[in-house]
Order: structure tokens, then C-alpha cells, then sequence
């Protein structure tokens, strides 16, 4: 289940960088003196800068694949590979760091990734959801797929199901507002309510975040007064700031096109992003998030519970095959029979592009989980109280 | 009862008959047989996802009625990164009972349950039940890997330690009824996890090491007492090593990610040297990561006093606090078998050595001046006591040891057993030398003068010796009768 990520690049690094930056403050001084060879903090910022702009870039390259499960597999790859570039950058200026005000930067760097983790937490309840919804989609093409004959109890059992992955999208993009009545329990006292009976109606153990969570407050917190550093700030840490800057929003971009992608609790995408364009990485990350929006404001999006490529081809396709299955007439037309057939294969087309994306991306959201509290205590660690010298 | 409508629907039982107490889940003899029937009829119709998915939705929601009913509450992660300790400490007691309870009382129960069910299906049976629990466990695991990201404070310690302990007890459970695929995703996320604790638990502990270094208190304790920051770095030391095998675990995990095989700081302590003085009781080294970091502490500790006691002018003083420090911390050890076991029978042998040291080092500074003064030598001149001289003598005597009396009776020495010690072989060793002094010289001095150059019997100044380290100031006049 876990993911194969493409990081065996950076784990060498990772390893390394994890052991120094545990190392006791007072032994770090011998090793700075081996390895502080003349590196100049100038190419190394900018080379990150650049290999941020490109990662981004890419990512913008296709219209086709913006916000496939692919696409989303991409971005979380590039936060994941952009942190460890990060990590390394600050490791290796491990005697800038407590001085102000990059002391403050970087707490503030980290503080906002540790709002990050509370998203990667509903994202993975998403994931789930869109699990359930696949189980639904499976079901149905057991239900018509290859068969020779279909029969009526082929059809009940498929419009069944049907109806129960139409309640659990609608219920997914009702509960995406807080302010939705969600008092509603599984078999108790609704006897008369057939809709709480349905398969569809599956709520996810979402307990990691609470009822009253919402991914745009979230959201916001995350990009609260994130400004771009003065020259001054920028000068006084040898350019750092720049450098916590960038990667502040690139954690930023990242969560938030995670949430308009994938469904989860109070979506709001109304998050600013004022960037400077004096970034390079700017330029394109601006065009993605105006393609998003765009993409969000569609008539036929609006509403959508994400905006993953596969959820609107599972509501284009189940809304296709809702009104075939509720038009057809026992017993039913060769030509009916050949436009199940046509939908059946659409759907399983849907299904196997879900089938094999949701497990790999649901074990890369745990590894940014687990890279963004790595850092974190790894920055405990290395800006503790007492940094004064020994 | 459900109108007949719907007649391929049927009510699930409902979820409020589950009761932990008399066993979970809790359901009929017959209910459960009319579960299995119809499961094993659905599946052997093909109906197998749907099967599944309704017992899925069926128990998931079953779990979170009863941890909603335990009190588990899902705190957000930012909620428990700026919790007060208090809070955050009771929120973890709380996590660990439930946690506890779900996968120790609840989960057996529940995979009965599901083979009852799925008699037919024992593969099924064991994903269902694998599924339930992972999505059980998994935001347990989230909420325990928040904790290793929250601050690092000493207090905090022992809470982390508790946490890696479910964890590993959890760890426990997780055997081969679980499936293959679901039993390795778990392991190696609770590893994750566990790391994380592991890290900070290593933290705070080493935390300690840089309280101490950084303990440059200018102002010594009043009357050589034991210090505080002593109570506090042995109890707390007592307390860790009742996770010694956590802890043994934390180490072991530190240092090898701090990319050496042994020893931390080298500056600080000789490793090669504890490594031959920490023998198992068969004799062979010990060299187990935690015991290093404990002695590093002790070390530490040791060269924090020393630090202090030059802070005390009189070296009488600086010897009784070192004594009287040296003290707590050997009887803290010897009193608990785990840190005991630990430091081991040589170091504890070379700290009492180290105490009879300081005591004979006190000795000599307070009492060799008065013992000269109640010499036999010098007093005669031409085979003749000389009578100027013993006058002297004894006033010296008296001045000393008034001086001493007045002095170190407000020290304190809270060790009983060490204050006695200390009074008796004062007391062994000056009063037997006043009264052969007095009893030989006496006869030197006549009426007025015996009273006033004799002061103290013998008996008095036993008495007096027993009041030293009692913390009492007390004037001499008030003394006298």
C-alpha cells in the first residue's frame, strides 16, 4: 500500500540530514568544519529556486492532466522532493538559523506546516470516501458487465447502486458545508427514512478532525500573512528568507490544491494568493491556481464535491447511466441493451483509472504527514531553547 | 418492522444492543445466525461487495458509538499543538485507556464476530475484520505522532514513554489475525510513529543533561544542605529508569541515528571507562545505550556539585554538602531496584568510598585545630607543665569550639543515619582526647581559674557534639545553666 515514491534520490540525503540535525549542538561545530567547504549560499538558493519554478512548470505543461489523480501524485512528489531540498538548504546553514529574524522565519515556517497536517488528515478521509464510491462503481460493472443476457435482477441490482453512490456524492458535497445538519445516526430511530439505509450513506471514521473543522479556515491560517520578505529581512539572513519564503508557499499551493481536488469538510478555495512575481516559480503557479479556479467555477463543477478529474467522470458517467437504467423497460431493446453496454464500458473505464491511484496517493499524503512532523522536530531539535553558545 | 415495499431491505440489528461490558459485540444467538445466513447467502450469490460494504458501514459506525460513548474526542492536530500541558497530559491518559480497551477487550470480540458471520468465508472474515481495525488504529496513530511534535519539556517525559509503550503493546496484537498485506502496513506505520516518540522522549531526556550543564546557580544552598536540583534530577532519574526497557529501546534508536555506535559526548566521560566498570552481576561489561546516557547524567550531576560546593568559602561546609548530596543520591539508588541495577555494585561501592573521603576530608577541617589544641605535646618546658601555655590551651579549646558549635549546628544534615555517623565519630574521637587532656592537666589549675579555663566536661561536649548538623541556631549563653 505505501507508495513507491521517487525519493531514493534525496534518501541519501534524508538519512544524513536527519543524523546531523539530531546531533547535539555541541558536536555539530567539527562536522560544520569538515563539510563547510566554500558553498556558495547564492547558487544554492537559486538553484532550488529554479528546480522549484520547473517542478511547477511541469506541472502546468498539460491541460489535459491538470488535477487527474496523476496530477495530484505529481504536485504531493514535488512538495515531498521541494521539503527535502529545503531540509538540506537549511542543514547545511545550520549557524543562520537562530539569528533573527530567521529564527522567527522558520518558526513560522513550521507552524504553518504543522496546520498542514490537519489537511493531509481530511484528505485522507476524502481518499476513503472515494474508496467507497469505486466499491459502488465496482459493483454495478459486476452487475452488467459481460453478461450475456441482462436481466431485470441484473438492472435492480445495478440501479441500486446507483442510487446509493448518487446519496453518498450528495451527501459528501452537503456535508461540505459546517453548517449542514449532520445529526444523523446509522439504524437508530429513521426507521421510517430509507435513505439512511442506504450504502451509500457511509461516513468514514473521519475522527482526526473535528466537527467543526473547516479546510478553508484551514486553509487560510496556513497563507495568513505570508508576505514575501523584505530586502532587508532578505539581506540580514543571506538571502533564507527567500528561500522559507518559497517553500511557505509552495506548502501552501500544495494544500490547497489538494482541497480543491479531493472532498473533504468546508472546501472553500477562497484563499488569497498574492505572489510576488518577482519569483520565478510565481508565474506558474499563478496560472494553475487561475486554471483551478476556473475549473471550480464551471457550471457543471460548481457544486462538485472535488474537483478530481475521476469525481467528474464519475458524475458524467453515473448521470449518463442513472437515466439509461431509469428509462429502460423490461424487457429491454437490443438498442437499450447496446447503450448499457456503451456506459457499462465507460464506467469501467472511470473505474480502472481510479482502481490503481487512490492507494499510492493515499500513502503519499502519509509521507508528506510524516516528512512535515520529521521536519518539525528536526527543528526542534536544532533551534532549541538555549542557543547560546556552549 | 419495515413495510414490505422494500422487501430486499431488511433492518440491521440494533447498535445500542452492543455493550462492552457483557462482551462486544453483543448480539443474540439467533441474531448472529441470521446474520450468517444471510451473509453466506448473499456471498454465494455473488453478492459478495455488497455484503461487505453494508457490514463494513454497519461496524465502523458501531466503533465510533463506542468511542464516542468512551470519550474520545478528535482533537485537531493544532488544538493539541498549543494545548497546556495539563490538558494535553489528560487527553493522553485519555488516549491511552480507549486505545488500550479497543484493541485489547474490543477488537478480539470483534473478529468472533466477524467469523461467526462469515463462517463460511474465513478469508473475508480476516480483510473485514483487518480493515476495521486499521481504520480503527489509524487516527490513534495520528493523534500519538502530533504528541512527539509538541514541546519538549522534561515533565513531559514520562507521558511519551507511556505512549511508546501502548505502542509496542499494540504491536503485540497485531498477529496473524490480521491479513498479510493490512499486518505489514500497520507494523510499519506504528515503527514510523513509534520513531517519532522515540526521538523526542530521546530529547527531553538529553534536555536534562543541558539543564544541568546550564545550572550556574551562584548562590549555594544554606547549610550545605542537599540541593534541590539533586532531589529533582534523582527522582526524576528514578522515575525513567522504571522504563528502563522503553528507554533502552529510545537509546538504542538515538544512537544509531546519530550515526555512531556507542557513546555520545566524549568529552564529557571516559565511555571505555564505564564500559569495565558496569559489569552485569556475572561480570561481563554492560554497555547498554540507556545505562550511557544515565551515567552521563550522573556524571554531570557530580560535576554540577562540585561546581557548587567551591561556592561555600568554608571547606568544612563544602565537605558536608558534598557529603550530605552524596548521600541522597546513593541512598536514591540503593533504595530502588531498577536504578540500582543500572549504576550497579561498583559505582555504588566507589560513591560510598568517595563519601568516606569527604567525611575524613570534614573531619580533618574542622576538628585537626582543636584536637591540636588538646594535645599532651608542647605544654612542658624544662620537664615542667607550663602553666601560661595550658591557659592558653584551653581557651583556644573553648573559643574553637564554641566557634565550631555555634557554627555547625545550623547546618543540616538531613540524612539520619549520616548525622549520627558523622556525630559519633566526631564524638569518638574528641571527647576521649578532652577528657585525657582535662583529667591529666587539671590538677595544673586551681579554684577560680579550673572554672574558667575548664568549661566543658567530658559529658558536655558529647552533649554538644549531638546537637552539630541539627539546622538549630542556638547561642551558647542560652545553653549554659
Amino acid at each position: 500500500m505505501p507508495a513507491t515514491t521517487d525519493s531514493s534520490a534525496a534518501a541519501s540525503f534524508t538519512n544524513i540530514g536527519r543524523s546531523i540535525l539530531s546531533l547535539r549542538r555541541d558536536q555539530v561545530h567539527s562536522i560544520e568544519g569538515m563539510n563547510m567547504q566554500h558553498h556558495d549560499a547564492d547558487t544554492e538558493l537559486e538553484s532550488f529556486q529554479k528546480r522549484v519554478t520547473d517542478r511547477f512548470l511541469d506541472l502546468s505543461s498539460s491541460s489535459d492532466e491538470l488535477l487527474t489523480l496523476s496530477w495530484v501524485q505529481k504536485l504531493l512528489q514535488s512538495f515531498l522532493i521541494s521539503q527535502d531540498e529545503f531540509r538540506q538548504i537549511l542543514f547545511r546553514n545550520k549557524s543562520q538559523l537562530h539569528k533573527p529574524p530567521m529564527d522567527r522565519l522558520i518558526a513560522d515556517y513550521f507552524e504553518r506546516s504543522v496546520k498542514a497536517l490537519d489537511v493531509c488528515n481530511a484528505i485522507r478521509d476524502g481518499i476513503e470516501q472515494i474508496r467507497q464510491w469505486q466499491k459502488l462503481i465496482e459493483i454495478v460493472l459486476i452487475a452488467l458487465d459481460n453478461k450475456k443476457l441482462i436481466g431485470e435482477g441484473h438492472f435492480r441490482r445495478a440501479k441500486k447502486a446507483m442510487v446509493d453512490l448518487a446519496i453518498s456524492m450528495l451527501d459528501e458535497k452537503e456535508s461540505g458545508s459546517a453548517l449542514a445538519n449532520r445529526n444523523r445516526s446509522f439504524g437508530r430511530n429513521n426507521v421510517r427514512d430509507n435513505l439512511h439505509k442506504s450504502l451509500g450513506h457511509f461516513r468514514s471514521l473521519s475522527w482526526s478532525v473535528s466537527r467543526s473543522w473547516s479546510a478553508a479556515r484551514q486553509l487560510q491560517a496556513i497563507g495568513n500573512n505570508l508576505n514575501a520578505p523584505r530586502s532587508h529581512e532578505i539581506m540580514a539572513t543571506n538571502g533564507l528568507a527567500n528561500l522559507v519564503f518559497t517553500m511557505s508557499f509552495v506548502l501552501l499551493f500544495v494544500m490547497w490544491a489538494l482541497v480543491a481536488a479531493i472532498p473533504c469538510q468546508d472546501r472553500g478555495l477562497q484563499v488569497h494568493f498574492s505572489m510576488s512575481r518577482q519569483f520565478s516559480w510565481a508565474a506558474p503557479m499563478l496560472m494553475l491556481h487561475e486554471r483551478i479556479m476556473e475549473e471550480s467555477k464551471k457550471r457543471d463543477r460548481r457544486n462538485a464535491s472535488g474537483l478530481l478529474r475521476e469525481i467528474y467522470q464519475i458524475e458524467k458517467s453515473t448521470r449518463l447511466m442513472n437515466e439509461l437504467l431509469d428509462s429502460a423497460q423490461f424487457p429491454i431493446t437490443e438498442e437499450k441493451e447496446g447503450e448499457v453496454r456503451q456506459r457499462v464500458q465507460e464506467l469501467s473505464m472511470v473505474f480502472e483509472s481510479i482502481k490503481g491511484g487512490l492507494n499510492p496517493l493515499e500513502g503519499q499524503v502519509r509521507e508528506v504527514f510524516h516528512k512535515i512532523v520529521r521536519s518539525r522536530t528536526e527543528g526542534l531539535d536544532s533551534l532549541g531553547k538555549g542557543n547560546g553558545p556552549d | 418492522s419495515q413495510s414490505s415495499q422494500d422487501s430486499d431491505r431488511c433492518l440491521l440489528p440494533d447498535s445500542t444492543e452492543s455493550n462492552e461490558d457483557e462482551g462486544f459485540p453483543n448480539f443474540s444467538t439467533e441474531a448472529i445466525s441470521n446474520m450468517n445466513k444471510i451473509a453466506t447467502a448473499m456471498i454465494s450469490c455473488g453478492y459478495e461487495a455488497e455484503c461487505c460494504m453494508a457490514y463494513t458501514c454497519f461496524r465502523r459506525n458501531a466503533f465510533r458509538e463506542v468511542l464516542n460513548k468512551l470519550g474520545f474526542d478528535s482533537i485537531t492536530i493544532d488544538d493539541a499543538h498549543r494545548m497546556q500541558w495539563e490538558s494535553l497530559e489528560r487527553e493522553i491518559g485519555s488516549w491511552i485507556s480507549i486505545f488500550k480497551h479497543c484493541y485489547r477487550n474490543l477488537f478480539p470480540g470483534e473478529r468472533k464476530f466477524s467469523d461467526a458471520i462469515f463462517s463460511e468465508y474465513p478469508s473475508t472474515s480476516q480483510r473485514l475484520f483487518s480493515e476495521l481495525a486499521a481504520a480503527v488504529i489509524t487516527p490513534f496513530l495520528s493523534f500519538s505522532e502530533v504528541i512527539a511534535l509538541t514541546k519538549r519539556s522534561a515533565e513531559r517525559l514520562f507521558k511519551f514513554l507511556d505512549m511508546c509503550e501502548t505502542l509496542n503493546d499494540l504491536l503485540t496484537t497485531i498477529d496473524d489475525s490480521y491479513s498479510k498485506e493490512i499486518s505489514q502496513d500497520l507494523t510499519s506505520e506504528i515503527a514510523v510513529v513509534k520513531s517519532q516518540l522515540a526521538e523526542a522522549a530521546a530529547s527531553i531526556f538529553c534536555e536534562l543533561e543541558n539543564s544541568i550543564k546550564s545550572d550556574q546557580g551562584r548562590t549555594p544552598v544554606p547549610s550545605g544542605q542537599v540541593h534541590p536540583s539533586t532531589r529533582y534530577t534523582m527522582n526524576y532519574l528514578k522515575y525513567a529508569c522504571e522504563y528502563r526497557d522503553t528507554l533502552e529501546e529510545v537509546f538504542r534508536f538515538h544512537h544509531k541515528n546519530e550515526g555512531f555506535d556507542d557513546a555520545p559526548n566524549q568529552e564529557n566521560h571516559d565511555i571505555n571507562e564505564h564500559l569495565t566498570e558496569m559489569p552485569n552481576d556475572d561480570g561481563t561489561p554492560k554497555k547498554s545505550p540507556f545505562a550511557i546516557e544515565l551515567i552521563a547524567v550522573m556524571d554531570l550531576l557530580d560535576a554540577n556539585l562540585e561546581m557548587k560546593s567551591r561556592l561555600y568559602r568554608d571547606p568544612a561546609l563544602r565537605y558536608v554538602f558534598l557529603m550530605n548530596n552524596g548521600r541522597y543520591i546513593l541512598q536514591k539508588i540503593k533504595g530502588s531496584n531498577e536504578i540500582h541495577n543500572m549504576m550497579g555494585v561498583t559505582w555504588c561501592r566507589k560513591r560510598s568510598t568517595q563519601l568516606r573521603q569527604y567525611h575524613k576530608n570534614y573531619q580533618r577541617e574542622t576538628w585537626s585545630r582543636v584536637l591540636q589544641c588538646i594535645s599532651h605535646e608542647g605544654l612542658q618546658a624544662n620537664g615542667k607543665v607550663v602553666k601560661a601555655v595550658l591557659k592558653e590551651r584551653f581557651k583556644n579549646f573553648n573559643a574553637l569550639f564554641e566557634e565550631i558549635h555555634r557554627t555547625q549546628s545550623t547546618w543540616v544534615v538531613s540524612d539520619e543515619q549520616l548525622q549520627s555517623e558523622l556525630r559519633v565519630s566526631i564524638s569518638a574521637v574528641v571527647t576521649p582526647a578532652y577528657r585525657s587532656f582535662v583529667g591529666r592537666f587539671k590538677q595544673y589549675l586551681e579554684g577560680r581559674s579550673m572554672d574558667k579555663y575548664i568549661k566543658y566536661q567530658p559529658e558536655d561536649i558529647e552533649t554538644l557534639i549531638d546537637e552539630l548538623f541539627d539546622g538549630n541556631p542556638m547561642s551558647m549563653g542560652r545553653r549554659r545553666n
